[in-house]
């Protein structure tokens, strides 16, 4: 009797995962193409600098150093992570450590230390949120105004200069006309993509997001997993903030603010659940383009800074709604 | 374990008073009353969110917003002076809180997205808005004197805010512990299936417990604004952290049904005498926020490893 | 009220859900001043008949009338209006309030529009004093004992004077002393006229308690009975009642070695001293009522949770289990009970998910070498016979019965020496059970050693060489297959023979 009405159910399938996601995936997919097809088309049209080489090479570099911390982040949604908010921490730390002490241990180095430094700080948010089970948010959060502390106390609280002009200028180099950062960016892209798409750690990070119990019952190690996403993306955002201090060729504290939430956007624009279990780096990606081509161009429309943070809040709330309310709809 | 759950239980009273003892030791004449008065206005605005923020986490939601309400009620406040008057002005921003509120709850409660990531998301849309009203300038009120009214002490020791914020806290604690709303609010908080069986309505207690939020901090906001005579896009932006803290400090679980007004009372003033007595040494701004993280995070992490009393039979199994 | 109106009064209600009939054509009368009594197996139908009972379910058919008024619940709300109270199986209760503000629950008394906390204290102590409860009522309920929990949510829906009752399995974290307490307590709630709705499969408790007893079976009513007219043996007849034909058509296979011997095992909450061994070729079937310690047993030897004594030995060989992973390393492999929960992980295809277990051995270089994924995937679905037979559909997509063959098949892959499955065939349909128990039975003739969890007593008895009856966190000796009835399973199991 029981017996037939979860077999019932089960024909029915899990809503989350075919009709609501379905959806989505057409979305996010189909939908994000043509909404990028569309961004590029109205920039051409509203503004003579949108397709200009300088423009691109603009869009393309800030789009690098975001896309960075996108791909690291795009772990720890798929693993059911929420989301890793001290992001702007570790890209301090990258910015300030890879400047600050290149005059003591050179740029290489001080490059490598630095992203080392900021990894670690992601080994914090790992165990506390994979091992002893703290809510993400919360954890990210205290966790990265500790670091943001400590990494100011560091250096005194003051912005850092770079003392190595050889490795600005490489940082800021191009290669057959493209930036090195955006060949960087590439690289860990397609890095990310392999680890998430084509190894057996990302198979777990997906398994661990679309059903934890399951992913343990399956001796999948879920609690390193779950920690293992929130290290990978403080290493994104390490380099990512190395990348930026060596660019910028100075570092404030809060030279990383606002960086979260670009990463976020992106990926839940690129149609990643914010609750786990599948997505891509690609994906992510994706979303990354639409969010940078739409901030450039109002950027050259003039529309002022707080107004993109405003269409950047609107689309995180507007893309998590609409993944809730569609797997609602779904399960009705 | 009896002794370490004993400790975890009565916390507050313990953190708050090693706090002082190290303050008094630290910092020379800590116990004046200028400084306690000065502590005490500090504490205030932090207090005052708090208040708004102990409700909802009882009822097992958060709002991570409030840093950003709390400017931009302050700047609707500041903004709208000119032409509606000081008064006014202040009941549209406290309003401005309360919509804010609505918005959150909405996302919250009625489209179920988690309050986290609702309110991480709102929280980049107010502080952007309060950018955009500002052109991300502070912006000056138009009568200095009624600031310099608000900043006054009376009593040696309170100020109009740090006075409205403790009238809060006794206000509730009464409410949480004495009347039929605020005892649901912890059932909502502890057993949310068990309070609607009941026949409690949780959707609405959470609908409102945003609200309350929102609005407190808009009220906290405003006062900071009058008291300084500024409307900043970037008041409160360090608040977010230091407030959890204190709240948790508290007593207040994050996984809701347990908290006090009390025990705010004993975290904030935790926090207060913390960031006074650092200011005396003239430590840092960003070491005082190393503080409170860790305070934070070690906090919670207490929490979850010791656990106060035995949990319910559902509890137990499901964790079994 | 005349004696003639019965307190509630169900004629003919079915509950149909999508597809299946989960009660057919049930009618009951239960009368003021009477404890009526529903038993039967599990999945009778007790606890659709009881969401009903409670206007959690609107029927699909039949009618309701309490007092002689014909009703219609469609919320909790509608019945607790009409005088219908529920004690529930799973406490219903606010862990961080206190004692009497849990009895009060939602209409706690108020004076000057506060909550008066003087008349509140007052009135719980009386209530839980009438039940000979000595409970504090202004202790924190956290703190109480899980037997002290569930006097408290009596004392809930006795405080809101009620015309019925409604009791689900009251007794199952009580010790006979406090089983006796709260039998005293029913008796008076009886002569106070209310009317008792008793579910419960303590068949001994039943008959002490009960003046009528109603028997549920496969969703349909068989028979209401006085309690002074039936016995123990009569009921499990009852509850049982199938011709016991043969549908498990057993392989034959050599018994040898003990593979898994688990010795005075316990978690140190929910079994304790378990006891058992499992031999190469032979299925061993663990059975028990839901709630006796099963599931808690397996889960415990795949190290999903913590051993607190005994020791678990494989080929002989003393093993330390902390976790899934260390219990693959010692050739254990558990199929769960709950598949959608710990089974399958939905958004994954049937290939992610059978080789999920083994990734580590496809990897070369920390790449998965798609080519051995394929072929694994490929063989089970062939071997397994999977429906669809492409690996690459998205295992929710499947039926249960497919799904729970990508599920053996992840742990097949493994090569385990014993498999534990746990209800291995529930939700699945006919045809899929029988191809499970035909894999099942060349496994062992392979040469596995399987432990089987079922709740169903044809399956248990047909498919198992030897059974172990668990009742409330203990075991029972294994007892060979040719020495055992359903009857006496279900003896074993409700505590009417102890082995």
């Amino acid at each position: 009797m029981t017996d037939i009405a979860l077999t019932m159910r089960d024909d029915l399938g899990n809503p989350r995962f075919n009709r609501g996601n379905r959806l989505v995936g057409l979305l996010s997919r189909n939908g994000l193409l043509v909404a990028i097809l569309a961004v590029l088309l109205y920039g051409s049209l509203a503004s003579p600098v949108f397709f200009t080489t300088g423009n691109m090479v603009n869009v393309l570099t800030s789009m690098a150093i975001v896309g960075i911390v996108v791909v690291g982040m795009t772990f720890v949604l798929v693993v059911g992570g929420l989301a890793d908010l001290s992001v702007p921490a570790t890209i301090a730390c990258g910015a300030i450590l890879s400047l600050a002490l290149q005059p003591m241990i050179g740029p290489v180095p001080a490059f490598i230390l630095a992203i080392a430094l900021a990894g670690a700080c992601g080994l914090v948010n790992g165990l506390l949120v994979g091992y002893i089970g703290i809510n993400p948010i919360i954890a990210t959060l205290g966790v990265g105004t500790i670091v943001l502390g400590i990494v100011q106390a560091a250096v005194g609280g003051v912005i850092v200069y770079g003392t190595d002009p050889a490795s600005a200028a490489l940082v800021k180099s191009r290669v057959l006309g493209i930036p090195t950062i955006a060949l960087i960016f590439l690289v860990i892209a397609i890095i990310g993509n392999f680890v998430l798409s084509r190894s057996f750690w990302g198979r777990w990070t997906t398994a661990t997001g679309g059903n934890y119990n399951a992913a343990q019952a399956s001796a999948v190690p879920v609690r390193a997993v779950k920690a293992g996403a929130f290290v990978i993306t403080a290493l994104c955002s390490g380099l990512s903030g190395a990348l930026l201090g060596l660019t910028l060729q100075s570092a404030r504290p809060l030279v990383g603010t606002g960086y979260e939430f670009s990463a976020i956007t992106a990926v839940v624009v690129g149609g990643i659940s914010i609750m786990g279990g599948f997505g891509s780096v690609p994906r992510a990606i994706a979303g990354l383009i639409f969010v940078q081509l739409l901030t450039n161009i109002m950027v050259l429309q003039g529309v002022r800074t707080p107004v993109q943070g405003f269409v950047l809040g609107l689309l995180i709330a507007g893309a998590v709604a609409l993944d809730v309310a569609l797997r609602k709809r779904g399960a009705v | 374990m009896a002794i370490l759950s004993g400790i975890a239980r009565y916390r507050v009273g313990l953190i708050l008073g090693l706090t002082l003892l190290v303050a008094s030791l630290w910092v020379p004449g800590f116990f004046g009353m200028t400084t306690l008065g000065l502590g005490l206005d500090r504490g205030a605005s932090i207090g005052i969110i708090a208040i708004g923020l102990t409700v909802l986490l009882i009822a097992g939601q958060i709002d991570l917003s409030g840093g950003a309400v709390f400017a931009l009620s302050g700047i609707v406040s500041i903004v709208l002076q000119p032409s509606l008057g000081i008064w006014p002005a202040a009941v549209v921003g406290v309003a401005a809180g309360a919509a804010a509120g609505v918005l959150n709850g909405i996302l919250a409660v009625v489209f179920k997205v988690n309050s986290l990531v609702a309110t991480l998301a709102t929280m980049l849309i107010f502080r952007s808005i309060a950018h955009w009203v500002t052109a991300s300038q502070p912006v000056a009120g138009i009568d200095i004197m009624f600031s310099l009214a608000l900043a006054k002490v009376y009593f040696d020791v309170f100020t109009v805010r740090s006075a409205l914020f403790l009238a809060a806290i006794l206000l509730l604690h009464f409410w949480l512990t004495r009347t039929v709303p605020g005892r649901n609010l912890f059932a909502v908080g502890s057993n949310a299936s068990a309070a609607e069986a009941s026949g409690i309505s949780t959707d609405r207690m959470m609908f409102l417990g945003f609200v309350f939020a929102s609005t407190l901090a808009g009220v906290a906001g405003v006062l900071q604004s009058l008291a300084t005579n500024t409307g900043s896009p970037v008041f409160g932006s360090e608040l977010t952290v230091t407030v959890i803290a204190a709240v948790v400090v508290g007593g207040t679980r994050l996984e809701g049904g347990r908290g006090s007004a009390l025990g705010t009372l004993g975290g904030v003033l935790t926090i207060a005498a913390l960031t006074t007595a650092m200011e005396f040494q003239s430590v840092p701004a960003y070491v005082q926020q190393v503080v409170a993280g860790l305070i934070l995070i070690l906090l919670v992490v207490l929490d979850r490893t010791v656990r106060t009393g035995t949990r319910t039979h559902a509890a137990a199994v499901a964790s079994a | 009220m005349s004696a003639a109106t019965s307190a509630l009064r169900m004629q003919g209600i079915s509950k149909t859900f999508p597809g299946v009939k989960a009660l057919s054509n049930v009618s009951l009368s239960v009368d003021f001043g009477r404890v009526h009594a529903i038993v039967g197996e599990n999945g009778a139908g007790k606890s659709t008949l009881m969401k009903v009972l409670s206007g959690t379910y609107l029927p699909t058919t039949g009618t309701t009338e309490v007092g002689g008024v014909e009703v219609r619940m469609r919320k909790p709300a509608d019945a607790q209006k009409l005088g219908i109270r529920m004690v529930h199986q799973e406490l219903n209760l606010v862990p961080d309030l206190t004692v009497a503000e849990n009895v009060y629950l939602g209409r706690m008394p108020r004076k000057w529009s506060l909550v008066d906390k003087a008349a509140m204290l007052r009135n719980a102590a009386a209530v839980l004093r009438e039940l000979g409860a000595d409970i504090d009522p202004a202790a924190r309920l956290g703190d109480l004992s899980i037997s002290q929990q569930q006097l408290v949510e009596i004392a809930k829906a006795y405080a809101a004077n009620p015309r019925i009752i409604v009791l689900d399995e009251p007794t199952s974290s009580l010790s006979e002393h406090e089983t006796a307490a709260l039998f005293k307590i029913l008796r008076k709630m009886k002569q106070s006229g209310i009317a008792i709705v008793y579910i419960s499969h303590r068949l001994k408790e039943v008959l002490e308690i009960a003046d009528d007893i109603t028997i549920l079976r496969d969703g349909s009513m068989i028979e209401t009975r006085p309690a002074s007219g039936i016995t123990a043996a009569e009921m499990i007849r009852l509850m049982v009642g199938r011709e016991v034909t043969n549908v498990f058509p057993k392989t034959p296979s050599t018994i040898g070695a003990p593979v898994l011997k688990v010795s005075g095992l316990g978690d140190g909450f929910s079994f304790e001293n378990v006891s058992f061994e499992v031999r190469v070729g032979e299925i061993l079937g663990l059975t028990g009522l839901v709630g006796a310690g099963r599931t808690e047993v397996a889960k415990t030897i795949f190290g999903l949770s913590a051993v607190t004594a005994g020791s678990i030995e494989v080929h002989g060989k003393p093993v330390t289990i902390r976790s899934p992973s260390a219990a693959m390393k010692a050739g254990i492999a558990y199929v769960p009970e709950d598949r959608k929960g710990d089974g399958i992980i939905p958004s994954m295809t049937v290939r992610e998910n059978i080789s999920l277990a083994v990734l580590r051995r496809l990897t070369r270089f920390g790449r998965v070498s798609m080519s051995a994924d394929r072929k694994l995937a490929a063989k089970y679905a062939r071997d397994l016979s999977i429906v669809p037979p492409d690996p690459e559909r998205r295992i929710n997509l499947l039926s249960g019965g497919n799904q729970q063959k990508a599920v053996i098949s992840k742990w097949l892959s493994a090569n385990p020496s014993v498999l534990i499955l746990d209800e291995p065939t529930r939700g699945v349909d006919v045809g899929a059970k029988a191809e499970i128990h035909r894999i099942i039975g060349e496994l062992v003739a392979a040469g596995m050693a399987v432990v089987m969890i079922s709740s169903e007593l044809p399956e248990v008895l047909g498919v198992s060489d030897r059974v172990v009856v668990m009742r409330d966190g203990r075991a029972s000796p294994a007892i060979e297959r040719r020495h055992l009835t359903e009857e006496r399973i279900m003896a074993l199991a409700t505590g009417e023979e102890t082995a």
